[in-house]
């Protein structure tokens, strides 16, 4: 920051623009900002000042503010924030609260599409778009996390393979200079339902950057069918190369709308709805699977399906009607119970990554042997398995889990070997991509990129030249 | 500090800030509905349970080291109503409670002296009148026997601020024909004290009480104010008497004759009752006998607060207000023409709110007394 006036005389204007009571540098409140459930790899750090913008101009003023002032600002939507990504980095930063930003704008059923603020969670959405039958494509994450910043941050993983992989059309973002871009169709028109609107994919090239490029105000969304007919199987296998032949021919033959491999002792108790069940006596990891459709259609799929199921080389295991119900909700309704996981020993950590079917049973491998070499315990150590639609690439979501007490700062110490370690394994085993920019990633990776990591350096450059958006973690 | 550092920090360290605890429950009903009032309605983080344990490990670790508006606010502008860490747990299995672990940050604060004006007045109230009103006027209850098995604990609230519940507890007694004792000195039983961290004030008062209650002989206490009993049951000594609460006490008796008013009542849980002590059931149905009863959205474990336990009625007034007008709007989208609760504390609220929002506000004692044929 300039020394060109003191922060008292800077939080004054700041709260000119948003209002006093939404602007503040009081200690306790910044510290409630300081760290997320990531605090081993990036440590608790206050930013110097809180603000909680209403609408997009007072972004807009507040970014320029910034922007002028050389102040960094870390956007932050609804409070539920993993891997460090809105924990300052550096000293005198503003933590900008987007959450008073909480309008659906739109639900338009014809289009099938939603619009929204940053504050809008996914059970916000769900609440309104069910009265239409449809539904968001919901990331395995609380239901209480922002639709918009996880479809920005990435095309997500999602708890229905048949969402494919990218839910964002169209979205605006106010830039550091106080500029705002439309992307896609949004761009020509008041349409915002395409994401193809005028030249390069420029809605894809602002997304998951290790930081970001500016503060999206608004997003535009698919939506998705929701329907009558349901039916969800279990299915259990002793190793994951023996269910990677099912997953396939579900997924080649688009037959089920929800596919998930589990082993028995995680995401499967979340799925189920209840610690209290002897999961230790199933097969070691289990296919939950929803097949869903319009009446017809669904009985023609089912009776594939369990054609399939037949030959599976797994167990059809009989699990009762409210575990199947919990995972319907789960799957097709936003995560509440999945977040058991954080009760089994308080604390997560995973990498998540994009790689093909043909690769699942080498990542578990890889997984479990790293974790054993920096004397992880293998009953830490979980896996996690999304197949995407329409499968080109053959494309599958990958969680590689270990679940640990979040108090033991030894364990810490372990999980940073496991990821120096592990980056550097996976990216010689080959993956696709990373989900997240984990603390850590972004330097093995660039290395393998080659003059791309120049470019992208470069477009930031032009985008946020004072870079105040929060990029100092990694470029 | 009861807790020991470690286990607090154990139990901070167990929070991954999904913010579930905000919401309740979601499916199936798939309706976002609010649960902490005080995230709700100042909105920070500071004032959701992950942000104010974040603010908990800040002081401790060392990272806080003065007071401000905004610790202060954060800290105590929360009705410690429990609703967080019912939903917590059902996803956690965490076993160290958000309200335990705010009270105990409360007694660090207070321990320092960082605590908010009106509650330190509230302790010298109690040291000069022994009631945390004030008053030094006595309200009139008069022990029918002497030793008698029953002992009637009426509480600050209902004897200086909503009289109405003890007078309609006092009357159902004599109606019924029981015998009951009340105390010839009733000092405050010392929730707020206790809720608002201030503990070391609170031991005079739950010795004198403790005292009291032994040498009147009597078998049951009686109270209509969940606070107190719920403070009698974590904060007092066993004193080798059985300790009630009035809907507990009612249901017991069996078949009491009373006529059933024709009056449409949404029951609220008062969160000391429900969430500290886990009576749901007798209130409802009590309730039953006396009026048609309908449930409102947010009800028994994840009932929302009235707005006014934890010292905040006292502190932050309009919070409390709001708190409790969001609860009678949702009594009145549950088609209740009246609100009803177990609670003095809870009715003294919702009541001041009910005035702009037009509805009836009763405890379940009142509607009762009115139904007994006497």
């Amino acid at each position: 920051m300039d020394q060109t006036f003191s922060n008292q005389t800077f939080l004054k204007i700041v709260q000119g623009i948003v209002g006093e009571e939404n602007a503040t540098d009081d200690r306790a409140i910044c510290a409630s900002y300081s760290r997320d459930q990531h605090w081993h790899f990036v440590p608790a750090k206050n930013p110097a000042y809180v603000v909680r913008p209403g609408d997009k101009e007072e972004v807009r003023e507040v970014l320029m503010l910034a922007n002028k002032h050389k102040i960094p600002v870390i956007p932050y939507s609804t409070g539920i924030n993993v891997r460090g990504l809105t924990i300052p980095v550096h000293d005198g930063s503003i933590l900008l609260d987007l959450s008073r930003m909480n309008r659906i704008i739109e639900i338009n059923p014809e289009m099938k599409t939603a619009t929204v603020e940053p504050g809008v969670t996914f059970g916000m959405l769900l609440e309104q778009t069910k009265k239409y039958k449809l539904r968001p494509a919901f990331p395995d994450a609380p239901l209480t996390v922002s639709v918009l910043v996880n479809y920005y941050l990435r095309g997500i993983y999602q708890t229905s393979a048949t969402d494919g992989h990218d839910h964002t059309l169209s979205y605006e973002m106010v830039l550091p200079n106080g500029e705002l871009i439309k992307t896609g169709s949004r761009a020509l028109s008041n349409m915002p339902y395409f994401r193809y609107g005028v030249g390069p994919d420029f809605t894809g090239m602002f997304n998951a950057h290790p930081g970001t490029c500016g503060v999206v105000t608004e997003l535009t969304a698919k939506l998705y069918r929701l329907y009558d007919h349901r039916r969800a199987y279990f299915i259990g296998f002793d190793d994951v190369s023996t269910s990677q032949k099912f997953i396939y021919n579900l997924m080649n033959d688009e037959l089920a709308a929800s596919i998930r491999l589990v082993d028995n002792q995680s995401w499967l108790k979340g799925i189920c709805g209840t610690f209290d069940f002897p999961y230790e006596k199933l097969p070691k990891f289990v296919l939950c699977m929803l097949v869903e459709g319009l009446a017809g259609i669904f009985e023609a799929k089912d009776n594939l399906v369990r054609e399939y199921v037949k030959d599976a080389g797994g167990e059809l295991l009989d699990f009762p009607e409210e575990f199947k119900r919990t995972f319907e909700d789960e799957s097709l309704g936003g995560a509440e119970k999945s977040c058991m996981v954080f009760g089994l020993r308080g604390n997560y950590h995973c990498i998540g990554l994009y790689g093909p079917l043909t690769l699942a049973a080498k990542y578990y491998e890889l997984h479990e042997k790293t974790a054993l070499e920096v004397g992880i315990p293998k009953d830490h150590v979980h896996f996690y398995l999304d197949p995407i639609y329409s499968f080109h690439g053959q494309l599958c979501y990958f969680e590689l889990d270990i679940f640990y007490d979040g108090s033991d700062p030894g364990f810490g110490a372990k999980l940073r070997s496991y990821n120096n370690k592990q980056f550097h394994k996976l990216l010689d085993l080959g993956i696709y991509g990373w989900f997240r920019p984990y603390a850590g990633i972004i330097e093995p990776t660039v290395e393998r990129i080659g003059y791309l990591s120049e470019v992208w350096k470069k477009f930031l450059k032009v985008l946020d030249p004072n870079e105040i958006m929060n990029r100092g973690k990694l470029f | 500090m009861e807790l020991e550092r470690e286990e607090i920090l154990s139990a901070i360290y167990h929070c991954v800030k999904c913010k579930l605890c905000s919401i309740a429950s979601f499916h199936p009903r798939e309706e976002w509905l609010p649960l902490c009032p005080s995230g709700q309605f100042y909105g920070y983080q500071a004032f959701y349970a992950p942000g104010k344990m974040e603010i908990f490990r800040a002081l401790l670790e060392g990272e806080i080291t003065e007071p401000s508006d905004g610790l202060l606010n954060a800290v105590y502008a929360c009705t410690v109503c429990g609703a967080c860490y019912e939903k917590c747990k059902q996803i956690t299995s965490v076993e160290l409670g958000a309200p335990d672990l705010f009270e105990a940050m409360r007694n660090e604060l207070a321990s320092k002296g960082w605590i908010p004006d009106v509650h330190k007045n509230i302790a010298d109230k109690i040291k000069e009148t022994r009631n945390a009103y004030g008053e030094i006027y006595e309200y009139k209850a008069e022990t029918t026997e002497r030793n008698a098995d029953i002992l009637y604990y009426i509480g600050c609230t209902a004897r200086y601020r909503v009289p109405e519940i003890a007078d309609a507890m006092l009357e159902i007694f004599n109606k019924l024909g029981i015998k009951y004792q009340v105390m010839d000195e009733e000092w405050c039983c010392g929730s707020v004290l206790f809720r608002t961290g201030q503990v070391e004030e609170a031991k005079e008062l739950v010795a004198h009480n403790a005292e009291e209650i032994k040498k009147s002989g009597a078998k049951t206490v009686i109270f209509t104010c969940p606070g107190c009993l719920k403070t009698f049951e974590k904060n007092y000594p066993d004193m080798g008497v059985e300790l009630v609460h009035s809907t507990q006490f009612l249901l017991r008796l069996g078949n009491i004759k009373v006529k059933k008013l024709d009056m449409e009542v949404a029951y609220h849980d008062p969160c000391h009752l429900g969430r500290d002590l886990g009576i749901y059931e007798e209130p409802r149905t009590v309730l039953k006998e006396v009026a048609n009863v309908k449930e409102m959205k947010r009800e028994r474990e994840q009932a929302w607060c009235c707005g006014s336990g934890g010292g905040v009625k006292s502190a932050f007034d309009d919070f409390a207000l709001w708190s409790a007008t969001e609860r009678l709007k949702e009594a009145k989208e549950a088609g209740a023409e009246a609100l009803v609760s177990a609670c003095p504390f809870c009715k003294r609220n919702l009541k001041e709110a009910a005035e702009k929002e037009i509805m009836a506000v009763y405890d379940i004692v009142e509607l009762v007394n009115r139904c007994l044929e006497g």
